[in-house]
């Protein structure tokens, strides 16, 4: 979430403020180091043991867990949100469909098993018996249509969950616990998009009865339930008993292990920090990446860095409409003319991993064979634009093209992600291949309508966490530009066929074979073509005190799946 | 009819008149400024809404209708005291307030009433005194007036929640949570006030009426308590009345610094989001609090002193 011209301000001087003292023992330059991200780093992969998704032995009952983050999330109703909280809280209040396994392939949760047809437009789901909602409610076909149904009435307002299941047609009850559902196209993400947090299954009967109500008294079938909230304050949840339908691949057996969660919402990251510090909470979502090497150094803290799925963060995003982007020898030379690291220091305190290619290194089918095509080189950057025909330079060393000096305005809004310093970095390394960039920094609505709109030639930030490769069709495919009618996330108007074919063909395909050449090559045509510069991972940081046990992931979101956690002594 | 109570009716029906005029400039200035409502009411810029949402979407929050048709619509709902439903909570407005507004006022009463009676004790205790204990007082007030709640409220939680681990740094549950947000919100405006207060003084203590006290055989604590005060506080309730309506800003800084709930973290987060009727349900809220204050300020400056005429 960004914010207005005064809000950024104030927390632009609080983030410096809280930032001094870790940034005063940081090197005055960036020194190229691998930052030191959790998982096993073999070459440009990154892969996470499996110890990391699944209970290794039974924990611990009883005790309060204390957990703080930056943001509210507004509304516990998942379908109607696209907030990124919901990846951990919707494993504390209700379950999904499926689940990932530790290699990203699909597995039973409240869905046994499943079979898809030949043409890949039906799928029967055979749901688990035995699962009930809060309220009491069974959890069986007819609930899981109604979700869907929630999903995608419009009255739901869905920013996300809807969009991810569009293909769904209809749904039929064969029978209490046999599902089926029917899509307009083949569709193949189907399955890892139902295992996503924003897709978790509602109490029918709250959603025919009282939808308006899920906002601030959800029921779900999770292993918490809420107890109680209070806007921009907290909330708590607490263990439901006779819960025992954990994803399979967790391990978990059960009930949760904790009595209580009791959630805070703490926006100023220094008090994230401090708070954890000094015992008085146990786990922080949020690690503020600049307080990430005191937490290191701790004896009593434990520090865990995560990749996202998915998209990584961009610094620019490219009009390729508009000059001078509509040639690619000027974005190719722009995105290898960018430290990438530089960046990554600024925002990340040298935690985050910098990234020139498309893929995020944890998704399926993520091809490093392009990941160095786009890699910061001066060089080969100048070399481009002479090809180009910038071959003049001006007075102040522009580089010019028939009178024309070479430049353009950043569109950017002011972020943690995307700081004013980010965008002055930028400028510098673009200056010195006599490129002239001029920033525009502006409250993210009008940022956002002029993005909708192609109202400009480049913009700073974004990124998009899927749990899928089918993210780059998100990204990248010509459908996702946004018209008339559609909002979609292609905001620099890419559109390529070749692109288009590859992504739109992984979508018809299930053959893991295909797949992977068809992934390969778009992310091989992406380099290429060079839509947007990717600059870095997208982080999960959280920290925890060491007394907290049995810290697992989510496979789908890499964030902390908060039901197994547990306590190995109770709170002073 | 008796022409204070005449008075008093007049300033309220001027006051439904400021609040008509900051409905209508929030309704335009949030209407013309870029952004589309109907994408923030479908998540912002990290959403992708289909075609049927949006459409429906338009036409139920009837942002397909010309501004003007808009803006009839909602001064209508606004004279039922509907404020209607916030687009990025999906609840009532006046119910997301009424949560919220509890913890702003609890925090802007107190920071409110405590650097009253800083200022007060301040004031009289070094109004007249010696060179050196003024200009040491003067020149922290200088450094408070001019320091940022953030700046204070970043240094009180360092000395009493980090380092002697005294007061909690975050929450509205408790009391012990409320002080520091209070001394964050209280200490700038102590500051000011005292200066006035004391400037004032100092000019009263001159005053004949004064000597004359003295003359009498008043201890030096009776003149000024019971005489040298009394004047000097009519300014003084006039500033602090404005100082309490502007309270509801500064509560913006320190509910986030302080994780604290409030009408001030509601807002900047609406802002952020473009919700459109949160953000003019509370900048109502707030045109009605100043309204408020600005008569109860005449009230109590007429009790006070009864040649100050209700305006």
């Amino acid at each position: 979430m960004t914010s207005t011209f005064f809000g950024c301000a104030l927390i632009g001087v609080l983030f410096t403020l809280s930032a001094c003292s870790p940034a005063a023992d940081a090197p005055a330059t960036p020194v190229a180091q691998a930052p030191s991200t959790d998982g096993i780093v073999n070459g440009d992969l990154i892969s996470y043991p499996a110890s990391d998704y699944h209970e290794e032995e039974p924990g611990k009952r009883g005790g309060t867990l204390r957990v703080t983050t930056a943001a509210d999330t507004g509304t516990f109703d998942v379908h109607a949100i696209s907030h990124g909280n919901v990846q951990w809280l919707g494993r504390v209040l209700y379950d999904c469909l499926v689940y990932q396994d530790e290699e990203g392939r699909v597995s039973p949760w409240l869905a046994k098993s499943w079979e898809v047809s030949e043409d890949g437009r039906t799928y029967t789901f055979h749901l688990r018996e035995g699962v009930t909602f809060s309220d009491g409610e069974k959890f069986n076909a007819q609930a899981v249509k109604i979700n869907l149904e929630h999903m995608r009435d419009p009255a739901t307002k869905s920013p996300l969950a809807a969009a991810y299941i569009a293909p769904y047609d209809q749904g039929r009850v064969i029978d209490e616990y046999t599902f089926q559902a029917t899509l307009r196209e083949p569709y193949s993400p189907f399955l890892d998009v139902l295992a996503q947090s924003w897709l978790g299954m509602i109490s029918p009967k709250q959603i025919l009865e009282a939808p308006k109500s899920i906002a601030e008294h959800p029921v779900g079938s999770g292993p918490f339930v809420l107890q109680s909230y209070t806007r921009d304050q907290g909330a708590v949840f607490t263990r439901r008993p006779g819960y025992d339908w954990s994803p399979p691949v967790t391990r978990h057996r059960g009930e949760a292990y904790l009595d209580r969660i009791e959630l805070s919402f703490v926006p100023e990251a220094m008090i994230r920090f401090t708070s954890l510090q000094a015992g008085q909470s146990d786990l922080t979502l949020d690690a503020p990446p600049q307080n990430a090497k005191a937490i290191r150094a701790s004896t009593d803290l434990t520090l865990r860095s995560r990749i996202r799925k998915g998209n990584p963060f961009r610094s620019l995003t490219f009009n390729v409409e508009k000059a001078p982007f509509d040639d690619v020898r000027v974005r190719r030379a722009v995105a290898k003319g960018i430290d990438r690291e530089g960046l990554a220091w600024i925002i990340g305190f040298g935690e985050y991993r910098v990234k020139a290619d498309f893929l995020a290194a944890n998704t399926r089918y993520y091809d490093p064979t392009y990941k160095d095509v786009l890699a910061y080189d001066v060089k080969a950057a100048n070399a481009s634009l002479d090809d180009a025909g910038w071959t003049e330079r001006d007075a102040q060393g522009y580089r010019t093209r028939n009178g024309e000096r070479l430049g353009a305005t950043l569109l950017a809004t002011e972020s943690a992600s995307f700081s004013s310093s980010v965008a002055v970095a930028i400028q510098a390394d673009l200056k010195k291949l006599g490129f002239e960039l001029r920033i525009e920094l502006l409250p993210l609505a009008q940022v956002t309508d002029r993005r909708y709109a192609g109202n400009f030639q480049v913009m700073g930030g974004g990124y998009w966490h899927t749990n899928t490769p089918d993210g780059l069709y998100i990204l990248y495919h010509s459908d996702s530009i946004t018209s008339e009618k559609r909002i979609g996330q292609n905001g620099g108007r890419f559109r390529d066929a070749e692109l288009d074919r590859l992504l739109a063909a992984a979508r018809r395909s299930h053959d893991p074979a295909r797949l992977e050449r068809l992934y390969s090559k778009a992310q091989q045509r992406l380099a290429e073509q060079v839509p947007v510069v990717p600059s870095f991972e997208s982080h999960v940081l959280v920290a925890y005190s060491n007394r907290l046990a049995g810290v697992i992931f989510d496979t789908s979101h890499n964030t902390v799946f908060l039901p197994s956690l547990w306590l190995q002594t109770e709170a002073k | 009819m008796n022409t204070a109570l005449r008075k008093v009716l007049w300033r309220l029906l001027a006051g439904i008149g400021v609040l008509w005029g900051a409905a209508t400039l929030t309704f335009l200035a949030i209407n013309l400024s870029a952004g589309d409502p109907a994408l923030a009411i479908l998540g912002g810029p990290e959403s992708m809404p289909t075609p049927e949402m949006i459409v429906r979407v338009r036409a139920e929050y009837g942002l397909d209708q010309p501004l003007i048709v808009q803006y009839g619509h909602y001064i209508a709902r606004l004279a039922q005291g509907d404020l209607g439903e916030s687009y990025r909570l999906r609840i009532p407005v006046t119910r997301a307030i009424g949560a919220q507004i509890g913890a702003t006022v609890q925090l802007s009463i107190c920071a409110a009433l405590i650097a009253v009676i800083l200022s007060v004790i301040s004031a009289i205790t070094t109004a007249k005194r010696s060179p050196w204990v003024r200009s040491l007082v003067s020149g922290s007030e200088l450094v408070l007036s001019s320091a940022p709640s953030f700046v204070i409220g970043i240094l009180l939680l360092l000395v009493f929640a980090f380092h002697w681990h005294v007061l909690p740094p975050s929450g509205s549950g408790s009391w012990q949570s409320l002080i520091l947000p209070t001394l964050a919100l209280a200490l700038p405006i102590a500051a000011v006030l005292t200066q006035v207060l004391r400037q004032e003084l100092e000019d009263i203590l001159d005053q004949p009426f004064i000597a004359m006290a003295r003359a009498r055989g008043m201890s030096e604590t009776g003149v000024r308590l019971r005489h040298a005060l009394r004047h000097a506080l009519v300014p003084l309730v006039t500033l602090a009345g404005f100082v309490f309506a502007s309270l509801l800003g500064g509560a913006v800084v320190v509910e986030l610094l302080f994780s604290r709930q409030g009408i001030g973290r509601l807002m900047l987060d609406a802002a952020n989001a473009k919700d459109v009727p949160m953000v003019l349900g509370i900048t109502l809220l707030a045109a009605a609090i100043y309204v408020a204050v600005n008569l109860v300020v005449d009230l109590v400056n007429h009790w006070i002193d009864p040649r100050v005429k209700p305006a």
